[in-house]
């Protein structure tokens, strides 16, 4: 019988969310069609456990990479810092990535600014397996992040509704002139 | 607890697991991706959501002993003898012995507040089980052996704590030797050096066990054996040591201030409160006293005391006594992991007009901080429970020790008049996070941790929460001026973040009045400070829109100008043209050759007009382009210097002037965004383009204004992140130096490095200390005669040179501490330890403050 084991006894704040790790669940999972012959990917939690990249969400667009710098070096010197960007219009989407040098301030950085404002929003921050190339762009269909396209809430900070909600009420909109 | 639950409880009892799909909460078909975040700790899982009623024991004790004296319904005695009794009657199950053991030991070191209750929780069960308190004392001991090796002091004082709370159990007196022993230590330790710092500390530890032990145990033998040793602990505690006046928040720079609180040692305050205590019998009133052995469970047969001799058939259920393992304390005690420093009493709110707080008199003061700063420590990586836990303390301590929570300010002194308890538990929770932001040296952890936890405890009681933090920053305000200068940093930079969480508000109205004084006075540059702070976190308009028209004309609308001015666009500026040529070429990506051209035609006007040195206007042109080609954002200014890194690092061995030509471009151009300028500098020291030396000359010398500059933010933040950058250099060097996992001669190589950049770094505290101890003395070059402010701007000026001057005596004096040569010992080859105490060799070389304390 394995002893009981406690590492703390409050939650602790720097840990992967359950999204990160539910990605690499997914990934994992394998599939029985197709055999699986890549190589099998290095396991995610060890990576996270070295991780020194943060996620960052819910930007405003007009928050600028001055102010991002600003807050998140409170937790350490910045190594780099990328922009999320709209795939077509270049311009910023809503999120980030902050890079650090140590794991241990990327670790502070989920404890003590993740949940905390920055230009006026509760942000949200989450351990990364580190930056590459094209993870830079939004995903959506309309080149910003996937949650713009249905938000159904007026978010000024993010551009109003979302895409969807607005070409949907663009949508038969010519019937209503002349009324 | 997530680490937990997702765990099976293999204990016996309760019904079995077969409840599969009906109680598995994911088989209700709605959308995965919904799920609450919690939810995927069960994913890997068994279905194990049980109803909450018929949980093992195992369960029920965990979560019993977690939620211990949280809920303010239930009497905390009542829940103590339930737990207790559900552990002794299950205790022949391994499992639950395994679970009351780890969880027990885990809150004694993670929840302070809760150790008296875990204790009375043992105090009870042994009554019923005699076994649950022999486990308990022997699981527990080792751990205060190991604490005690490995100089982990706060740890160590905990358990003892909790030992100290247990100690009605034991046959004989067994903390007082421990703590005798620690005394002969201590006096050892300040007899070798009046530096140490190590043996205050175990003075503090003795001391703040003393309370615990005798508020469990009122033993009149005891009594005089504490009272005995409290006699000899004075001599220590009560001098003060000649460290304390530089980690003091409030120094006395200048006779004629009153201070605006006195910090006293907390060792000295102990010790005078503990002596209060002893002579009017020990009441020690904020201590809980959760164990009473007369509220034990009444027996058919009564009368506890003869039960022993009435039940000769084993069935005793009186209190059994316990042998106690002991420990033995080294003959040279670990100074432990961190940095040791005398620890100042600080408090926003002690002994005003409205007592909200416990009085410096008062034993309340001291316990009850220490409890929650080292909860606030030890929980950072929660702020969400600290918080909590803050929000809750009047439930970790006797009732009535504080008012209810929420009671208005001033409704206190009514209160008062009526003589009943008037200390507001939000007041004291916020007064002692303050006590960390303004820790000197430096506070444990991170300074942004505290903000953090300030802006949590806000969110969970706005209203209470609010109005002790408009007290404490208008207390914080009005001292500003004899505050320690790097403390007055970290309240503007506190201040600032804080605002930029609750939509910056701040009744600015009321320092309307000060706005007249000039900005060479501490409160006119915190103003000052904090707006640009603000601005940084936000943007310029947004700022302004949150303050009356008064303070309008500080943020400029040239502020809201998010891509400064080009410079040679102004026809005006010489050399516009060829400035234009460049940046026109630089944006285009022309080869440095053409770019050479240009500049040569430079070269040739400037020593056409007599100009010592064309590589200043030169760089002036070429960073300037930069900048202005990057001034979109911080990535494109950073590509933009990567690429013309090379010409940029080459100025520099070729003059210093063109070198500091650099940081004046970047200065010039964002001078309306100081933040980014020095964030820039920061980057340029990265590359290399600067040197620290360069950026210190630059900002205390050419830029020093005669002076006036030490009150400027920026000149702050230059000097602070350079110096930052290099002491952190050092340190990293000599832990490499130290590491042992590192080959012998890699190691020798780095020792062989160490003075190089320990004297690089003595080179630049000797700038500074040179620079400002000049202002402070009023020896400013062109200092004396050419004041126009008259001898009150003088005086200000002079003042900025001494607040400068201690604050970079203290860092330096913690450097030597931390990587002079005295401290970190002979390079030693193999698995060996360094014996850190046992190194006294010669003390760091001339350094006053050399002995401070010894950090490997």
């Amino acid at each position: 019988m394995a002893p009981f084991q406690m590492r703390n006894t409050v939650e602790r704040l720097d840990r992967p969310s359950s999204y990160a790790m539910s990605k690499y669940k997914k990934r994992r999972r394998p599939n029985n069609d197709q055999p699986n012959t890549r190589a099998p990917s290095p396991d995610l939690e060890e990576k996270l456990s070295t991780a020194t990249t943060l996620y960052i969400g819910n930007l405003s667009f007009y928050t600028t990479e001055e102010q991002i710098h600003h807050l998140f070096s409170k937790c350490g010197e910045l190594k780099r810092l990328v922009m999320g960007l709209d795939r077509f219009t270049k311009t910023p989407c809503g999120f980030c990535f902050v890079e650090y040098y140590t794991h241990s301030d990327a670790l502070d950085c989920l404890k003590y600014v993740g949940g905390t404002k920055l230009d006026e929003r509760i942000i949200r921050c989450d351990l990364d397996e580190g930056f590459s190339e094209g993870r830079q762009y939004g995903r959506g269909k309309s080149g910003g992040q996937v949650r713009d396209e249905y938000r159904e809430e007026f978010d000024p900070g993010r551009g109003g509704f979302g895409k969807n909600v607005r070409e949907q009420e663009a949508y038969g909109a010519e019937y209503a002139q002349g009324q | 607890m997530a680490d937990t639950d997702s765990r099976r409880d293999y204990g016996g009892g309760g019904g079995g697991r077969g409840g599969g799909y009906r109680n598995d909460r994911r088989s209700g078909g709605f959308n995965k991706r919904k799920r609450g975040r919690e939810d995927d700790d069960f994913d890997q899982g068994y279905p194990n959501h049980r109803p909450r009623g018929d949980a093992p024991p195992g369960t029920r004790i965990r979560k019993g002993l977690l939620e211990i004296a949280e809920d303010p319904l239930r009497l905390p005695h009542e829940v103590a003898q339930n737990l207790a009794k559900l552990t002794a009657d299950n205790y022949e199950d391994e499992y639950v012995k395994d679970i009351f053991a780890t969880v027990a030991l885990k809150l004694i070191v993670e929840q302070p507040f809760k150790i008296p209750f875990v204790a009375a929780v043992v105090l009870y069960a042994n009554a019923e089980n005699a076994e649950v308190a022999r486990d308990a004392i022997a699981k527990t001991v080792p751990r205060l052996q190991e604490y005690l090796e490995a100089g982990q002091w706060r740890e160590f004082k905990l358990v003892l704590r909790f030992l100290a709370c247990l100690s009605p159990l034991y046959e004989e007196d067994a903390i007082s030797p421990i703590l005798d022993q620690l005394f002969d230590r201590a006096v050892d330790l300040q007899t070798a050096s009046q530096d140490d710092t190590l043996g205050l500390e175990l003075i503090k530890v003795i001391l703040l066990t003393v309370p615990y032990l005798l508020a469990a145990n009122n033993d009149e033998t005891l009594r005089q054996t504490v009272s005995d040793l409290l006699s000899r602990t004075d001599i220590v505690a009560s001098t003060q040591s000649p460290i304390e006046p530089l980690v003091d928040p409030y120094p006395d720079n200048n006779a004629q201030d009153e201070k605006a609180m006195p910090c006293a040692s907390t060792i000295s305050m102990l010790q005078r409160q503990l002596q209060e205590e002893e002579a009017n019998g020990w009441p020690l009133k904020c201590i809980p006293r959760v164990y009473d052995p007369t509220l034990k469970p009444v027996k058919a047969n009564g009368d506890g005391d003869l039960e022993i001799e009435a039940n000769g058939n084993g069935e005793t259920k009186t209190p059994t006594k316990h042998t106690f393992p002991g420990i033995i304390v080294p003959a040279t005690v670990n100074t432990g992991p961190r940095a040791l420093f005398p620890d100042l009493y600080f408090s926003l709110y002690a002994d005003q007009e409205v007592e909200s707080v416990p009085p410096t008199t008062n034993i309340a003061s001291c316990i009850v901080r220490d409890a929650i700063v080292d909860t606030i420590n030890i929980l950072d990586f929660n702020r969400n429970a600290t918080a909590r836990f803050l929000n809750e303390i009047d439930c970790y301590w006797a009732p009535d020790t504080f008012v209810k929570r929420s009671t208005a300010f001033d409704k206190l002194r009514d209160i008062q008049a009526a003589g009943k308890p008037t200390w507001k538990p939000e007041d004291v929770a916020i007064d002692a996070i303050f006590s960390q932001v303004f820790q000197l040296p430096t506070p444990e952890h991170r300074l942004v941790y505290y903000h953090s936890l300030i802006t949590e405890s806000c969110k969970i009681s706005p209203g209470a929460v609010a109005p002790s933090l408009g007290r404490a920053i208008r207390f914080l305000f009005r001292s500003v001026d004899t505050m320690d200068m790097e403390l007055g940093y970290r309240f503007m930079d506190w201040f600032a973040h804080h605002l930029s969480n609750f939509e910056f508000r701040w009744k600015w109205a009321e320092w309307i009045p000060e706005l007249t004084l000039s900005d060479l006075t501490p409160k006119k540059a915190f103003i000052l400070g904090t707006l640009e702070k603000e601005i940084q976190l936000s943007f310029a308009k947004r700022v302004r829109d949150t303050l009356p028209e008064d303070y309008h004309p500080l943020i400029p609308t040239s502020k809201e100008n998010e891509v400064p001015k080009f410079k040679y666009d102004d026809e005006n500026t010489p050399y516009a043209k060829e400035g234009r040529e460049v940046l026109t070429m630089l944006k285009k990506k022309a080869p440095e050759a053409d770019v050479q051209t240009v500049l040569d035609i430079v070269r040739d006007q400037a020593l056409a007009h007599g100009i010592e040195d064309p590589l200043v206007p030169i760089m002036d042109i070429y960073m300037t382009s930069i900048l202005s080609i990057g001034s979109k954002s911080l990535s494109h200014v950073l590509s933009t210097i990567d690429r013309c890194k090379d010409r940029l690092l080459a100025v520099g061995p070729q003059s210093e002037a063109a070198r500091r030509q650099i940081i004046t471009s970047v200065m010039n151009f964002w001078a309306d965004h100081p933040g980014t300028a020095v964030n820039l500098v920061d980057k340029l020291l990265n590359y290399t383009i600067v040197t620290p030396m360069s950026v210190i000359q630059w900002a205390l010398q050419d830029h020093m204004d005669r002076g006036r500059a030490l009150a400027n933010l920026r000149t702050y933040e230059l000097v602070f992140l350079t110096m930052f950058k290099v002491t952190n250099r050092v340190r990293q060097v000599v832990r490499e130096r130290n590491n042992m996992t590192l080959p012998y001669s890699q190691r020798q190589q780095i020792d062989e490095a160490l003075p190089r950049e320990r004297e690089g770094m003595r080179d630049l505290f000797a700038a500074i200390e040179d620079a400002v101890t000049g202002v402070a003395a009023g020896a400013q070059d062109e200092m004396v005669e050419r004041f126009e402010g008259g001898e009150a701007e003088e005086e200000l000026v002079k003042r900025w040179g001494v607040r400068w001057t201690r604050v970079w005596k203290r860092k330096n004096a913690v450097e030597e501490a931390v990587v002079g040569e005295g401290f970190i010992g002979e390079l030693v080859e193999g698995e060996l330890e360094l014996d850190v105490v046992g190194q006294e060799e010669e003390a760091a070389v001339g350094e006053e403050y050399g002995d401070m304390d010894q950090v490997a």
